[in-house]
């Protein structure tokens, strides 16, 4: 099939330039014509099989061949005999439309967008529609298809013609340079070679198609025709050296290999894949099936950019199922072999990332729940807190204060006197057990006050002299707030109960993004930090916030408890 | 002496106001929060707020924020907050220049009419009153070389009935002794504590709880 077309592109070629030469309407130069119009045809058809042959599911290479053969159709307008000569007449500007048609559907041969469909098939309909009808009025005398006899018309017709084509042209470049602003990064070299060229010759089409239009210059006309054949014949050198530079690209993917078979696996695959594709704002996603979601190297959820969002993705499949997207600059949607190319290459190393991807998305999973957990039990002692304040607590105060008014009411008598004295004593006991209760469910100074105010009642409570510095102003989470108080709540009491210190000291700090508690006492160390529920669950709850908590206890050296959590 | 109530327990505010409309206080508005407390007081000149300190909507420091707002602002009318809870920072911040025209007292102490009486007169009168619980943590707070060691017991009983705001008639009243007694345990303390003399005896308040807060 290729060795068929290629014959006959040959053969078409030769056939043209024989009928140049044995043209009775040669114009000047006759030899230099003939050479441009091989140098059109020939590299296009041939450039086009080459293209076909690299990548048969492309439909660039079938458009350039095509390309190739509408030059060498319209080349027939200087044959001698009728029939063809009128053929010819007929294609004479479809090669312009065809170029158009191969500049902006480079280099997947499918116009990107319904724009784009729209100019191509009107240059298609000006050319040879408009082309067909001044024929019919008898554009060229002589012709096989003449209907009327109005030479005058169809001059007219064929300068709109011209115009419009050269409009169109116009309207292609803008295109084209549209197409490079939009791109996201610098193309490659070759590719804005490619794209100048491109431009180079439609900006010459257009001339050309002017200057005939208008009937500017005949000479001028001849040499721009000469300069846009000898141009527009560079195109597919140019289109061959961009395969070239894919062929460069593809062994960055050589490297891409050897550098993923490195030992111990990288775990970052996003560094030497943006290397390989030469796309710096390139980034990586991993499809977590159990999730039905797309989650970056850390394990959280992204969303893949959709349809009309600046950037492209490519799936990376693996035996039929998702194994992680590239979400890449869309100027390397130009390239698919090398994406695909790329992906292969990474596969296994990829496949091994999603399985790293997977683990902590689910470890993110159970310290997800762990925390959601202690949240709702913190909420439920709050609420029950709030109970208790609205409710018994105000209650057993009301009837305190009716008690305290009866008996100021009854001076008389001292029995009754004393009996509700006792009973509002009896009251007072109860309220400083429900205090500490709900003191013990849920601090309410602390959400109401902070850290600084609520640490500086543990403070003064505490069984040893304490020293309190809280270096830290702004309120912060809650959930952060109570952790960081029951971590000095919970030390305080150890040292009250265990440690036989003489002193300690709270320090609360922001390192960093972190807020760090930490407790000394100058006891004799040795406290159970495992066997302890109460040290458990204070890391329980400060490990759930993504913290660490430590206790550092040598025997006669005192105890340190740090608590770190991050706080944004 | 004109009496503004803000609590948001119906019980206790009807309570409250039969209490001091029985002692001679003429109650002219009760208020179920902070918002609306602030919005009547701005029409009406008041001797004494009584600020409940977690009220609607958030429950938390409403009260507190209004009883700064309101010695801000109106520095004619005296301030006491109450409170299920007592907390030696929410004391502080309520007293963060004077103790003058403030109170601080757990809500407890109203079923004891004569004294949270004596503690409403004394706050509208310019005085302070600084809850119990308060003063006795922070006297019993464990201190390195310790200064309170010092004190005589009848000298830490005095200098906590000053913490909570009494006059030296009231210690006198209190301790059943005479104003003059009083004055001399006062210097005596004052000079044991390294504390300047402030004369006044409002002014005294902050600077024993800051002392024994420090």
């Amino acid at each position: 099939m290729v060795i068929a077309i290629a014959l006959v592109a040959t053969a078409g070629t030769a056939g043209t330039v024989l009928l140049q030469l044995a043209s009775d309407d040669g114009g000047p130069d006759p030899g230099l014509q003939v050479s441009l119009l091989a140098w059109i045809i020939l590299p296009y058809v041939l450039g086009g099989l080459v293209a076909w042959y690299r990548s048969p599911e492309s439909r660039f290479g079938p458009l350039m061949i095509a390309a190739g053969f509408v030059t060498l159709v319209s080349s027939l307008s200087a044959a001698n005999w009728t029939p063809a000569s009128t053929l010819g007449a007929a294609f004479d500007l479809v090669p312009f439309a065809a170029f158009l048609h191969v500049f902006l559907a480079f280099p997947t041969g499918v116009l990107r967008s319904r724009r784009e469909r729209i100019l191509v098939g009107a240059g298609y309909a000006v050319a040879v529609g408009l082309q067909v009808a001044g024929l019919l009025l008898g554009g060229i005398p002589g012709n096989a298809i003449v209907a009327i006899d109005a030479p005058g018309v169809a001059a007219d017709l064929h300068q709109v013609q011209l115009t419009l084509m050269a409009g169109f042209d116009l309207i292609a470049l803008g295109v084209l340079f549209g197409r490079r602003s939009a791109a996201g990064r610098p193309l490659r070299t070759p590719v804005t070679i490619l794209i100048n060229s491109y431009s180079l010759s439609l900006v010459l089409a257009a001339v050309l198609l002017l200057t005939q239009a208008f009937s500017l210059v005949p000479d001028a006309s001849l040499t721009v025709q000469r300069t846009m054949f000898l141009v527009a014949g560079l195109a597919p050198f140019v289109f061959l050296l961009a395969m070239l530079d894919a062929r460069l690209a593809r062994s960055a993917v050589g490297d891409l290999l050897l550098e993923l078979r490195s030992v111990p696996p990288r775990s970052d695959l996003r560094e030497p894949l943006s290397r390989a594709l030469r796309d710096p704002t390139l980034s990586l996603a991993y499809w977590l099936p159990e999730y039905e979601t797309w989650a970056d190297q850390d394990g959280r959820p992204v969303h893949l950019p959709g349809a009309g969002e600046p950037r492209s993705v490519t799936l990376i499949d693996s035996e039929g199922r998702h194994l992680a997207a590239l979400v890449h600059d869309p100027s390397l949607d130009d390239e698919p072999q090398l994406l695909q190319a790329v992906g292969a290459a990474a596969g296994i190393a990829l496949e091994n990332g999603r399985l790293q991807v997977e683990l902590k998305a689910k470890l993110q999973e159970l310290e997800g729940s762990r925390g959601r957990v202690i949240e709702a039990g913190q909420k439920e002692r709050k609420r029950l807190e709030r109970n208790l304040h609205d409710g018994a607590q105000q209650r057993l105060i009301a009837l305190s204060l009716d008690l305290g008014t009866y008996s100021s009411k009854l001076d008389e008598d001292p029995e009754t006197q004393s009996r509700i004295q006792v009973a509002r004593e009896e009251i007072a006991v109860s309220l400083d057990e429900l205090r500490a209760v709900a003191r013990g469910l849920h601090p309410a100074v602390l959400s109401a006050h902070g850290l600084g105010v609520a640490l500086e009642s543990l403070a003064a409570d505490s069984a040893v002299p304490v020293k309190l510095n809280v270096a830290v102003e702004k309120r912060l989470d809650e959930s952060i707030e109570v952790a960081a108080y029951y971590v000095v709540t919970e030390s305080l009491a150890n040292i009250g109960k265990h440690a036989q210190a003489r002193r300690a000291t709270i320090e609360v700090t922001h390192e960093g993004d972190e807020l760090v508690v930490e407790v000394v006492d100058d006891g004799i160390g040795g406290a159970d930090s495992e066997g302890g529920t109460g040290l458990r669950g204070l890391a329980d709850r400060v490990e759930a916030l993504g913290g660490r908590l430590r206790v550092w206890t040598p025997s006669g050296g005192g105890t340190r408890v740090r608590a770190q959590m991050p706080c944004g | 002496m004109r009496v503004a109530l803000a609590e948001d327990s119906v019980l206790l505010r009807d309570g409250l106001a039969r209490l001091l409309a029985d002692e001679g206080f003429d109650v002219v508005m009760q208020c179920g929060d902070a918002d609306e407390l602030m919005r009547r007081l701005a029409g009406h000149a008041v001797d004494v707020a009584i600020v409940d300190i977690r009220m609607p909507p958030t429950h938390t420091d409403e009260g507190l924020r209004a009883a700064l707002e309101i010695r801000e602002k109106y520095p004619g009318t005296a301030v006491l907050v109450l409170s299920q809870y007592v907390e030696i920072g929410l004391a502080m911040k309520l007293l963060s220049d004077s103790a003058e025209g403030a109170g601080y007292l757990l809500k407890d102490r109203i079923s004891d009419v004569a004294e949270f009486v004596d503690a409403v007169r004394r706050v509208a009168g310019g005085g302070s009153a600084i809850d119990p619980q308060i003063v006795s943590k922070l006297l019993s707070r464990r201190r390195d070389d310790d200064p309170l060691a010092e004190l005589t017991p009848r000298e830490r009983e005095v200098l906590e009935l000053m913490a909570r705001g009494s006059s030296n008639q009231g210690i006198a009243d209190s301790l059943v002794i005479s104003v003059g007694a009083v004055e001399k345990y006062v210097s005596s303390i004052f000079g044991k504590l390294g504390l300047p003399s402030t004369g006044s005896e409002s002014r005294r308040v902050l600077a024993v709880l800051l002392f024994l807060s420090g």
